[in-house]
């Protein structure tokens, strides 16, 4: 197997699992809006009304990164999307952090306040830090088996 | 246009550009934009998506309270129905806002109509949330102040509208009085807000209820939590107001 084909496949696993990240994460968040409502409140950064906004279309929004993502359609640009939305995501619990409350994050469904002790922060933005690296080799490398970009390319040189 | 005479544009304008590039003319390939128009709609519709379901969500317009409201200890009870209601809530936990935003609306209109008797259970478990400690208890007491005042049912509303962040110091004991002195309170409110008159009700009844096995969780009482006839009520059941009218 030659090295472009071997980068196509980690491509493609990197791939799905990005895909996965945002399809359980958004799916989790949308069946449960009040939950999100809380976890989205619970930042302490938005206005009702803006919170109110960001719980209604941030887990659909997430669901389609998912999908996206999953048929390989424009991979750079929504790679692009996905880093810069895990980019708000950790500005969002450091500057709970650094403002000390005591916060869930929420990122895959519950969230809200937690008991002082109970804050996960070094382990939520590991875990956003890792998801940015998937991004990110999606963004330097797009190119990965079974994705519609490359289907559309080969269409378009026939 | 049919895919049969797409796929000859196609195959005429490689031929070209091979004739070009024969005679040494590069063409830059054409970009293809069928990805990124996949995108755009992918995302369009999920935004889509979101607001239809928050606007189906958001609750029409507000329904004035007109049921009469009497307390003992800190619970009280509203309406004169044949269905006994009893709800739990704590005024700075987000889920009874939630709770209040959602049903808010369909149990002050079933009250209004006597179809249904409230007890509503002012509890403080939350206390510890704010800093400093205590907006659970002052918000609970003042709520139970507004009982005799004559306006616990826009007061509690207002309460929920006006709801803190966790992790605040809470509404003051002033912005309390004031919200009272909006609605029409009666009487001395102040002084019972500044005095913690219900304090020691809702401690007793806070106790009371995290103590009863029936409105536990997994083991852990929590608010909201709503009970018919000592029984708690599956929330995740939308319907938990229909079926309780009704009998169910």
């Amino acid at each position: 197997m030659n090295r472009g084909v071997a980068l196509d496949v980690v491509g493609a696993v990197v791939r799905l699992g990005l895909a996965a990240v945002w399809l359980t994460s958004g799916i989790l968040k949308a069946v449960d809006p009040d939950q999100t409502y809380v976890a989205v409140r619970a930042y302490d950064v938005l206005p009702m009304a803006g919170v109110e906004i960001v719980a209604a279309i941030l887990p659909w929004f997430e669901i389609a990164l998912g999908v996206l993502i999953l048929i390989g359609a424009g991979l750079r640009l929504v790679a692009a999307l996905s880093a810069a939305l895990l980019l708000m995501f950790i500005a969002g619990v450091v500057q709970a952090w650094a403002r000390g409350l005591s916060i869930d994050c929420g990122c895959f469904g519950g969230g809200g306040a937690v008991a002082a002790g109970q804050t996960a922060y070094v382990q939520e933005l590991l875990r956003d830090i890792g998801f940015i690296v998937l991004a990110a080799w999606m963004i330097v490398r797009p190119r990965t088996l079974l994705s519609l970009d490359t289907r559309t390319e080969h269409m378009g040189r026939t | 246009m049919g895919g049969a005479s797409r796929s000859e544009k196609k195959r005429r304008q490689a031929e070209a550009n091979r004739r070009l590039a024969a005679a040494g003319i590069r063409v830059p390939p054409e970009r293809n934009r069928t990805p990124l128009i996949v995108v755009a709609v992918v995302l369009v519709v999920a935004v889509i998506v979101g607001v239809t379901v928050l606007l189906n969500r958001a609750s029409s317009t507000n329904v004035t309270p007109t049921y009469t409201a009497t307390a003992s200890g800190a619970v009280v009870t509203a309406g004169t129905g044949r269905v006994t209601i009893d709800t739990y809530e704590d005024f700075l936990c987000p889920q009874c806002e939630r709770f209040e935003q959602r049903y808010g609306n369909d149990v002050t209109s079933a009250l209004n109509s006597g179809q249904i008797t409230v007890r509503f259970h002012t509890i403080a478990i939350l206390d510890p949330s704010t800093t400093p400690p205590g907006y659970s208890t002052r918000a609970a007491n003042a709520a139970l102040c507004a009982v005799p005042a004559g306006i616990y049912p826009t007061f509690r509303e207002k309460l929920f509208a006006e709801q803190p962040a966790e992790g605040s110091a809470g509404l003051t004991n002033g912005q309390l009085v004031a919200f009272a002195t909006q609605l029409g309170a009666k009487g001395d409110f102040a002084g019972c807000v500044n005095g913690g008159t219900n304090n020691a009700a809702i401690a007793a009844e806070t106790n009371a209820a995290a103590a009863d096995p029936a409105l536990q969780t997994d083991g852990q009482f929590g608010t909201p939590t709503v009970a018919i006839n000592g029984a708690r009520v599956d929330l995740n059941n939308t319907n938990w107001l229909k079926d309780a009218i009704a009998g169910k």
